[in-house]
């Protein structure tokens, strides 16, 4: 059974239907029980970092990311939100790893929305069978930049920027797998495979 | 960054001059056209032109020799020099010319600037700001300017301007290397900066890079050959391999797509799902649905069918018509689609579009903007184009990404089922005034004007209904020509 964190600023519901079409048992849950007792848990992420911190203290969720050892994995607002700050509100985050998230300059139009190319930078289980320089579904403003991580893909807009990385069990991705077509069904199809 | 060459003109002439003294100049070539040429062939993806003689006069004095330039390369040229009123502005920004560079007239008349601005938007104006023994410097440099440059700055962000082309003056034409905190000061500013005067070799341009500079203008150095513009441009270039979208939009009504796509081996072609999913399967980036039902009933039958078509597809979808409240947006993201777009409300009450950005984020508000010209102004309509306002369109999307819209899906009214080709002229003027992505929408009917709305206007995403549902234009043979022809496309 893999947790769907609910925390009303995600858009729980895209990922929902991924996981039905893949075939994987899925269960939304928004208390802290229920997500540290679930085989693998997915934080998707949209709306924005201030709202969604509030809301995760709120609940008690916040506190306990820390905590889970089963395999995380975080999506877009999911994925800035596991640095220590974001420049989004100016929000202070919950600290799986070290770094912050960042507005991108204004180079290039933001958000930062459609389809990019994501570089695998080194091999992963999360990334089997998904050829280089795959396209990826991008909605975004802001990027992370991170620490002590392992950059499993990066994207350039104007430069480049960590679209997959990975600390221990935490995996997460800046791009929407839910809406990637064939390449991001691949990598939740990856990923839920890790949990079970 | 951009490496962007100077061609300096004087007598039509290609020129340098040193610290700015029109007695120390150097002719390079008679034909300033060749030297354009060749730079474009090298890899530059923007090219300065200066008219030296207009610097002087105030007035424009070698504007054949520049447009001739323009029309003899494909990429774009900025151009400066003795542009002093709206009507100089205007000869270059109509005829061919992507950026104006100001100086002066900054200073001199800064109603003007705004002026510009508003007419043109910020991504078509460039100030330049001469700084000489750090102070501002202006009239070919000739005269010094008494307000601080922290004042000028702080009026500059205030009027919106994006981008400043910063030479310390005392360096130009020296080859001594560049002014590095004179250009950190600007940069923290938060403006885009172009950094001139003295730039030598290559490693001078990749510490601008490094420091966050938009753009490096080089001139003399690429003359004398001391920088290699192909290895320098490569070198910096800005890596942006975001692909253009294709985005196929379907009707429906009460929950049926009318005028629904011709697939021979469809049994139901009015079936939104199934067709959503053979668009993904032929390669769109993206589909919108646009609700055209009239009644509430059948709204809520558009809500139901909104979750239906999330269940089954794994590309992003937009779904449009009649969303006038938070409500209807909450409904129509909870149902599953990624974006909802905004039409008559965002215009009879803009204020819901600031708190629906707020609430679900900027990048699922999407606000349709109907537009059509009427004298040389392009107008808002309503109501599915039925109704003029007097709103001008232009500052409608201004507003609109103020507010926290994320996108803007552009109509237009005069091209909409002509098959004419996008309305490049009112697509370029709303890209090149905001910040945010841009969908061309209205007119399509070859794959010609497809390349052609990208390659002019700067959009992001190009989107069309009866030429991809009557099989006119297949998206997979669309993609391939676009992708053959320089797009960045997802294949």
């Amino acid at each position: 059974m893999i947790a769907l964190i609910d925390y009303k600023a995600g858009n729980i519901g895209s990922v929902k239907n991924a996981l039905e079409r893949l075939r994987f048992d899925w269960v939304v849950a928004s208390r802290p029980e229920e997500i540290l007792s679930a085989e693998g848990v997915i934080f998707p992420g949209q709306g924005r970092a201030g709202a969604a911190m509030k809301e995760l203290k709120k609940r008690g969720v916040a506190a306990i990311i820390s905590k889970i050892k089963k395999p995380f994995l975080g999506i877009c607002l999911g994925m800035q939100l596991l640095g220590r700050y974001s420049e989004e509100d100016k929000t202070k985050c919950i600290g799986i790893f070290k770094g912050k998230c960042r507005k991108f300059p204004p180079t290039f139009k933001i958000p930062h929305i459609g389809w990019n190319k994501v570089e695998l930078n080194q091999g992963s289980s999360l990334t089997a069978g998904i050829p280089d320089g795959s396209y990826f579904y991008f909605a975004h403003s802001y990027y992370v930049d991170a620490a002590e991580v392992k950059i499993i893909g990066k994207t350039s807009y104007g430069f480049d920027f960590p679209s997959i990385m990975q600390k221990d069990n935490f995996f997460a991705v800046q791009f929407h797998p839910e809406k990637s077509g064939e390449a991001g069904m691949k990598l939740l199809n990856n990923f839920c495979k890790l949990c079970s | 960054m951009f490496v962007i060459p100077a061609i300096d003109i004087i007598k039509g002439n290609c020129v340098r001059l040193k610290q700015g003294e029109y007695d120390q100049l150097k002719i390079y070539s008679d034909s300033p056209v060749k030297i354009a040429k060749e730079f474009e062939r090298k890899g530059a993806k923007l090219l300065q032109v200066v008219d030296l003689e207009g610097a002087r006069a105030g007035e424009p004095i070698n504007k054949e020799t520049i447009f001739s330039i323009a029309k003899m390369v494909s990429i774009p040229v900025q151009v400066g020099g003795g542009i002093r009123t709206f009507a100089h502005a205007e000869s270059y920004l109509k005829n061919g010319i992507e950026k104006i560079i100001l100086g002066t007239v900054v200073i001199e008349n800064q109603k003007l600037l705004k002026r510009l601005l508003k007419e043109f938007g910020n991504n078509r104006i460039v100030v330049s700001l001469d700084i000489k023994d750090g102070v501002l410097a202006i009239r070919g440099w000739r005269k010094k300017v008494k307000t601080s440059i922290r004042r000028i700055l702080s009026v500059l962000k205030k009027v919106d301007v994006k981008t400043l082309a910063v030479t310390d003056t005392l360096r130009d034409g020296l080859l001594k290397g560049p002014n590095f905190d004179l250009m950190d000061e600007f940069i923290e500013k938060g403006f885009q900066i172009i950094a001139a005067g003295g730039i030598s070799t290559l490693a001078d341009i990749q510490e601008l890079n490094k420091r966050g500079a938009y753009g490096v203008i080089v001139g003399k150095a690429l003359y004398e050959g001391n920088i290699d513009l192909q290895t320098a441009q490569l070198n910096v270039l800005p890596k942006n391999e975001l692909a253009k979208r294709i985005i196929p939009c379907l009707d429906v009504k009460n929950g049926r797509v009318v005028k629904g796509a011709h697939f021979n081996d469809l049994r139901d072609v009015g079936d939104a799902v199934e067709l959503g999913k053979r668009y993904g399967e032929l390669g769109a980036d993206e589909i919108v649905f646009l609700d055209i039902s009239a009644t509430l009933e059948n709204r809520k039958t558009f809500c139901e069918l909104v979750s239906k078509i999330a269940k089954e597809i794994n590309i992003p979808f937009t779904v449009g018509g009649g969303v006038s409240s938070i409500d209807d947006i909450k409904n129509l993201l909870d149902a599953g689609a990624d974006k909802v777009s905004i039409g008559s409300a965002a215009v009879k009450d803009p204020s819901l579009i600031r708190q629906a950005a707020k609430q679900f984020g900027s990048q699922c508000i999407v606000i349709s903007v109907d537009a059509k010209k009427q004298r040389k102004k392009w107008r808002i309509y309503i109501k599915g184009g039925t109704e003029a306002t007097d709103i001008d369109a232009v500052n409608f999307s201004k507003q609109m990404e103020e507010l926290g819209a994320g996108e803007l899906l552009v109509n237009s009214l005069d091209r909409d089922g002509t098959k004419k080709g996008f309305d490049i002229e009112l697509l370029k003027i709303i890209s090149g005034s905001v910040g945010i992505p841009v969908i061309a929408s209205s007119g399509a009917g070859t794959m010609q004007d497809f390349l052609d709305v990208f390659q002019k206007a700067n959009v992001d995403a190009a989107l069309a209904a009866s030429v991809f549902h009557y099989n006119e234009i297949s998206i997979a043979e669309l993609k391939k020509f676009l992708r053959r022809n320089k797009i960045s496309i997802r294949l």
